[in-house]
């Protein structure tokens, strides 16, 4: 099965845990190397973040899964890179 | 050692999430100030009843202090499972997802547990202090030492809650342990002119 690399997540998650839990928790998962998180919408209640993740085998199963452990609910995979090395998106004509 | 250690990391965890240790200030300061003062209207019941056998007031006391126990666990216990069952369903309706089986529910429910243990021992622990000379007591004939060691103590314990308070809001911990004395000054000099009243 080919290894995922790379994981862009688009989600929906309570103020509390903050960012800064949630990004050293991804990070100690097995396979996964670095996270980066950004917050581009805050809420009363929740905000919306994109999680960046990157390693060398990442399991999206203990991902989700911890994400939602956390409070969060993943609204889309915005990207993925899987395969042998990360490859960014070919530009194309369409962007 | 470990479990104790993971134990502790829970703890904190549960704390940030659920802000377990600044609710369970509160309802300890509260709560014990309550259990002081409610014990030391017995004290002085008894006081001006003229009660001089220290098994009445002991068994008058301690089933004070149980009922204030009891009265606690369940009134914190009910109070906080409410509040938090609203806010955690708010949050599930807001984020689409179930958060009963999430840190968010976990921390939830262990703030209500200690919430609750903390709201019915404070009130306990803060009347058996008070009643502790009943307790040494025994059957000596003359009771008015146990009665004004008593009441010294419930003094000693309000300023003691007065100072923790005051050491909380970083203000004046004697200015606050006065206000809690006085307090306790007041419920004693009113119960007194009561009963020589009555």
């Amino acid at each position: 099965m080919a290894k995922i690399r790379r994981l862009v997540l688009d989600t929906l998650k309570a103020h509390e845990p903050n960012i800064i839990d949630l990004a050293n928790v991804l990070s100690e998962l097995v396979g996964v190397s670095s996270v980066n998180i950004s917050i581009y919408e805050l809420d009363r209640m929740v905000e919306n973040a994109k999680i960046t993740i990157e390693g060398d085998a990442i399991s999206f199963e203990q991902v989700s899964h911890t994400i939602e452990d956390m409070g969060g609910t993943i609204h889309s995979i915005d990207e993925v890179v899987a395969g042998k090395e990360i490859i960014d998106d070919a530009v194309t004509l369409q962007g | 050692m470990r479990s104790l250690l993971e134990a502790v990391s829970y703890f904190r965890e549960y704390d940030k999430l659920a802000n377990i240790s600044e609710i369970a200030r509160r309802y300890f300061a509260m709560n014990a100030f309550d259990g002081v003062l409610t014990i030391i209207g017995v004290l002085m019941g008894n006081f001006v009843a003229g009660v001089s056998d220290a098994r009445i007031v002991l068994s008058t006391g301690l089933a004070t202090c149980v009922a204030m126990g009891v009265s606690g666990l369940w009134g914190a216990y009910l109070t906080e499972s409410a509040e938090r069952k609203r806010d955690l369903d708010e949050l599930s309706k807001v984020t689409l997802t179930d958060m009963t089986n999430t840190r968010i529910g976990r921390a939830s429910r262990a703030a209500i547990v200690i919430v609750a243990v903390v709201d019915g021992l404070s009130p306990l622990i803060a009347a058996l202090i008070v009643l502790l000379p009943f307790f040494v007591a025994g059957s000596t004939d003359d009771l008015s030492w146990a009665y004004y060691t008593a009441l010294g103590l419930a003094l000693v314990t309000l300023f003691g809650l007065g100072l923790f308070l005051g050491h909380i809001s970083k203000g004046r911990m004697i200015i606050y342990g006065l206000k809690t004395v006085l307090a306790g000054v007041v419920s004693i000099a009113i119960s007194f002119f009561l009963g020589v009243e009555g």
